[in-house]
């Protein structure tokens, strides 16, 4: 008959952001090995609160499937002698395979007599066999860190305090780390009993939520929205729920109460991102905003209390925000009384980063950086680039103020409050449009800085730092990565992919480094073309990685990292390309590789100098001048495409493609390896040519096709 | 509940769980944790029970007594409980009911928070406690200290008395803190505040400070050449305080300040580890108990 399994680990409270991939190991990983086990069974559930890791599987059976195997063995004629006794070979195997003599039988299998073994194993009931799955199940859990706690040399996420585990209402037999698996679960530490008997799995969630353990995390979820909403409805609001603090706090309760608190409105008149970071920063509340969007005077707070105290927890809540929001207005009024360009002065006190100059430094270096690249860019207008050097100069100077010096604050803040000053000090509104955006992208999914100055900046500010910590030999390795430099290259690939900016990155890479300040003693630092070499290389570790990410077949990203791909937003519209010409068009996909792939396989090795110009006067064969023909008018179709700024790539395809069938009728016509040098080098040379022409598009030598 | 009421409170509680009440260090130290109760203590095999009051320095955190909230010198409530027990969590919610906290009436939270000392070259792994919104307690299992890992691991505690003493009290500021039914907290307290933030923060002589540091790590080598380790770590906690002073007064460059901490964090492993031998060779007494 099969059963419910009813598995709970109850744990001292796990960090919040642990238990949804707890769950997702232990869904999985119930679900192999109980397939492993041969235990049929029906769907599988999991849930999850701070102190406990929860498994529901429907419908186990009580037994696993019997094991039923035919094994081949020796030959027949091996296995029995002539009067027709088993041999030791047969005895050997026989005893090998756990069966008598007499559970041995001969066939005849692919024209030969071979010894087969019958092997029945009786599965084993489910109750003897799922302990030690649940064992080995817990003890492979991952998580970000692990802890000890008892001397047992258990390592997990918290210390590990109960175990429930049960087959329909049978206790299964478990220990872990000193733990006996009982009935007994915990209801909430204040709204249920410490002691809970869990008769059957089918009782599990209302035992619990009759204790004050909402245990289906997807419920919470809905519970913590819901009432958020209608609290705010009650001023005429609704709440904004950051859907990260929504996951976080969703994990820091067991049965949630939301409370709405005040402040004072006069804090209203502070930036809304600095309430707003205040309140969801270390407090992980939400804001609440009116129905035109601006913030209202409220907080909710999602708590872990009995509703019925509402008014004691709001209360206290709100004695722990109002001060925080103070801080926060003192750092404002205090900065505020000093306009944005006075503290530029105090930017020369700060260091960048030792030995590369103080912020001062920096600022300087980014208001060349900006202007440099608005030379290359057409789409950004000239009072867009003065636009952006006016807020380089003063970009770093919220890095001095009291706002951004306090770390929790600042880090969110940083840029964003340097607009709101700026704007305040009397600068123009594009000027602190850019500051505030100077960032963007900082996460992945983050937008773009809007504004053509907040792009130039952004570039300008990732380059520059990236170029100071390759130079200083701070490169990212493994997973280690502490200043976010994978992030930072993958933020201006990011603006280039999306704005279509045309400009070569090594050229980039080169004035980065080059602006940089040489310090006396620069023995410690690494070369200058050795620095931007790596950061070369690890531009084009991250198209590559953004490329895959976005679906892109792995060949096709080497096919085009394999060419010049400088400009970025060339090899990136060339790229994509390619993807979706492999999606869409296949037939015309394959055209392309094959018509590339012979010239550029014959003509490569043979190393052609690039002075070498095919001569028309060796030609001895027609469809020499024919493919000189075709291939001379296609090239200057291509050139012509390839000068816009963003040239019709499908067009460019279109026409290479076309030119198999003149390629594949040349190679069926003429050798090229003849014995006649001069000859030979002719026409490896107009292949070569061709080759290179394929070459402005992707090396096709690297693409995969499953024909090969 | 008075300020030192709520000692008292604290301290029939632990003591009623079988830790015994200490006195303070009478060296300057940032945190409870610094103390020979605790560092030193959480060392090796044998057991240790002790709560106690440590006064903790904090120079950076000076506000010339103006702020409500922060002072440069304050009162940790110090509990270490090695082995740790296995229902610590319940023992200490017990310890917030002899408090006066109804659990029922409050939001009591274990939020994520693990702690880390460069200095003492230590880490563990643990919570804040919130009791709605508010911090008022960390709660920390320690996995290494003065770089060796903890064997049985020790389980901190950690209150901050002010915090609670004004959230019992309903009292915003801690000016206005009753200490005693006589006398309230900024009567005892709010000069002090004034001058050390003066001194901390635009007196200190920076390089009297720098020499000092130098002369408590020759001083802390000495005694371990010597094999006195408990003396060593006096001299451990005076370079870490001249390191403090240093800070506030902004004299030091990130790479002096990173080079100051390594200082300080080899002179506290070689500490640990003499300790250690030195408890071996006496063959770990309290183990027998």
């Amino acid at each position: 008959m099969p059963a419910d399994l009813l598995y709970e680990i109850g744990v001292e409270e796990i960090p919040a952001n642990a238990v949804l991939p707890a769950l997702a190991q232990l869904e999985a990983t119930v679900g192999e090995g109980l397939d492993r086990v041969r235990l049929e069974h029906g769907p599988i559930a999991t849930y999850g609160t701070p102190r406990r890791l929860a498994i529901i599987v429907n419908d186990v059976d009580d037994r696993q499937e019997d094991v039923v195997e035919e094994i081949k063995g020796p030959p027949a004629q091996a296995a029995f002698d002539a009067q027709g006794n088993a041999t030791k070979a047969a005895v050997g195997f026989a005893s090998s395979r756990g069966v008598e003599l007499s559970d041995l039988e001969v066939r005849t299998v692919d024209e030969g007599e071979w010894v087969f073994a019958h092997v029945s194993r009786p599965g084993q009931p489910a109750t003897e066999v799922l302990p030690a799955l649940l064992k080995q199940t817990t003890e492979a859990l991952t998580f970000p860190k692990t802890m000890w706690w008892a001397e047992v040399g258990f390592r997990f996420a918290r210390p590990l305090r109960w175990l429930v585990a049960l087959l329909g209402d049978e206790l299964l037999d478990l220990e872990i780390a000193g733990v006996r698996a009982g009935k007994t679960t915990r209801g909430h530490r204040v709204l249920g009993t410490d002691s809970i008997e869990i008769d059957h799995p089918s009782r599990y969630l209302e035992l619990l939520e009759a204790n004050g353990v909402i245990a289906d995390h997807r419920r919470r979820r809905e519970m913590i929205v819901r009432q958020a909403t209608e609290l705010a409805a009650t001023q005429g609001c609704r709440p904004r729920i950051d859907s990260d603090i929504l996951t976080e706090v969703n994990f820091l309760v067991e049965y949630p109460a939301c409370v709405m608190g005040s402040f004072g409105s006069e804090y209203l008149q502070l930036p809304q991102e600095v309430v707003v970071t205040v309140l969801q920063g270390h407090q992980k509340a939400f804001a609440v905003e009116d129905d035109q969007g601006d913030l209202a005077p409220n907080f909710i707070a999602v708590t872990n209390a009995d509703p019925a105290a509402a008014d004691t927890v709001r209360s206290g809540w709100e004695k722990v925000i109002v001060p925080r929001l103070d801080d926060a207005q003192f750092y404002y009024e205090q900065d505020m009384g000093q306009p944005l360009v006075e503290h530029r002065q105090a930017l020369k006190r700060v260091t960048f980063m030792e030995k590369l100059g103080t912020l001062y430094d920096q600022s300087e270096r980014l208001a060349k950086l900006t202007s440099w690249l608005a030379e290359y860019l057409d789409e950004v207008s000239g009072s867009e680039a003065q636009t952006a050097r006016r807020a380089a100069e003063l970009a770093k100077c919220d890095q001095v103020t009291m706002m951004v010096r306090d770390g929790k604050l600042g880090e969110v803040l940083q840029g964003v409050i340097g607009g709101y000053y700026a704007r305040a000090s009397g600068e123009s509104e594009e000027v602190a449009r850019a500051i505030s955006e100077q960032y963007l992208p900082d996460q992945p999914g983050d937008p773009l800085p809007q504004t053509g100055a907040g792009r130039l900046l952004s570039l300008a500010d990732k380059m520059d730092h990236l170029a100071a910590c390759f130079r200083l030999g701070e490169i990212p390795r493994g997973s280690a990565d502490p200043y976010a430099l994978r992030r930072r290259a993958a933020g201006v690939i990011e603006i280039v992919r999306q704005t279509g900016y045309h400009f070569p990155i090594s050229e980039f890479v080169q004035q980065s480094l080059e602006l940089l300040p040489v310090p006396p003693d620069d023995s410690s630092l690494v070369p200058t073309s050795q620095a931007a070499s790596r950061l070369q290389d690890l531009f084009g570790e991250r198209l590559q990685a953004v490329w895959e990410q976005g679906g892109i077949d792995y060949d096709i990203c080497r096919a085009v990292l394999a060419t010049d791909w400088d400009d970025i937003a060339e090899a990136n519209a060339r790229g994509q390309l390619l993807a979706q010409l492999r999606n869409s068009q296949p037939e015309l996909f394959t055209e392309l590789v094959t018509a590339a792939e012979r010239p550029a396989r014959i003509a490569r090795p043979e190393n052609i100098p690039e002075a070498a110009e095919v001569d028309t006067g060796l030609f001895e064969h027609p469809m020499e001048s024919r493919l000189l023909q075709e291939f001379a008018d296609v090239r200057d179709e291509v050139e012509t495409l390839l000068e816009d700024k963003s040239p019709d790539w499908v067009q460019v395809a279109a026409l290479l493609a076309g030119l198999l069938p003149v390629i594949h009728q040349y190679f069926e016509d003429v050798m090229v390896m003849v014995e006649d040098e001069a000859l030979s080098r002719n026409r490896l040379t107009l292949l070569r040519d061709i080759d290179e022409l394929f070459l402005r598009l992707a090396d096709f030598l690297e693409i995969v096709q499953s024909s090969d | 509940m008075t300020f030192q009421q709520l000692i008292t409170t604290l301290n029939e509680f632990w003591a009623g769980q079988g830790c015994h009440i200490s006195q303070p260090y009478d060296v300057e130290v940032g945190a409870g944790t610094m103390t020979p109760d605790t560092f030193l203590r959480a060392l090796g095999p044998e057991p240790w029970q002790v709560a106690y009051v440590q006064p903790s320095r904090r120079p950076t955190d000076g506000r010339y007594g103006e702020n409500p909230y922060r002072m440069q010198r304050y009162f940790q409530y110090q509990v270490i409980m090695k082995p740790a027990p296995a229902d610590i969590q319940d023992i200490y919610l017990d310890s917030l009911v002899a408090l006066g906290i109804d659990l029922a009436c409050h939001d009591i939270r274990f939020v994520e928070d693990d702690w880390e000392a460069p200095t003492l070259a230590a880490a563990g792994v643990g919570w804040e406690v919130w009791l709605d919104g508010m911090e008022i307690t960390q709660f920390t299992y320690f996995q290494q200290v003065g770089g060796l890992e903890c064997a049985p691991v020790p389980v901190e505690v950690t209150y901050g008395p002010e915090r609670l003493a004004m959230y019992l009290q309903g009292v915003d500021d801690y000016r206005q803190l009753d200490w005693s039914d006589q006398i309230k907290y900024g009567e005892i307290r709010y000069a002090e505040e004034q001058q050390f933030s003066g001194y901390n923060f635009e007196v200190a002589d920076t390089e009297m400070l720098g020499e000092l540091f130098g002369c408590y790590e020759r001083e802390t080598d000495a005694c371990l050449q010597a094999h006195l380790p408990l003396p060593a770590y006096d001299y451990v906690l005076k370079c870490s305080h001249a390191f403090n002073l240093l800070d506030a007064r902004g004299a030091l460059s990130v790479t002096e300040r990173n080079a100051m901490i390594m200082r300080v964090r080899r002179l506290a492993c070689r500490v640990a580890e003499a300790y250690v031998t030195d408890r071996e060779q006496l063959g770990f007494p309290l183990l027998e108990e």
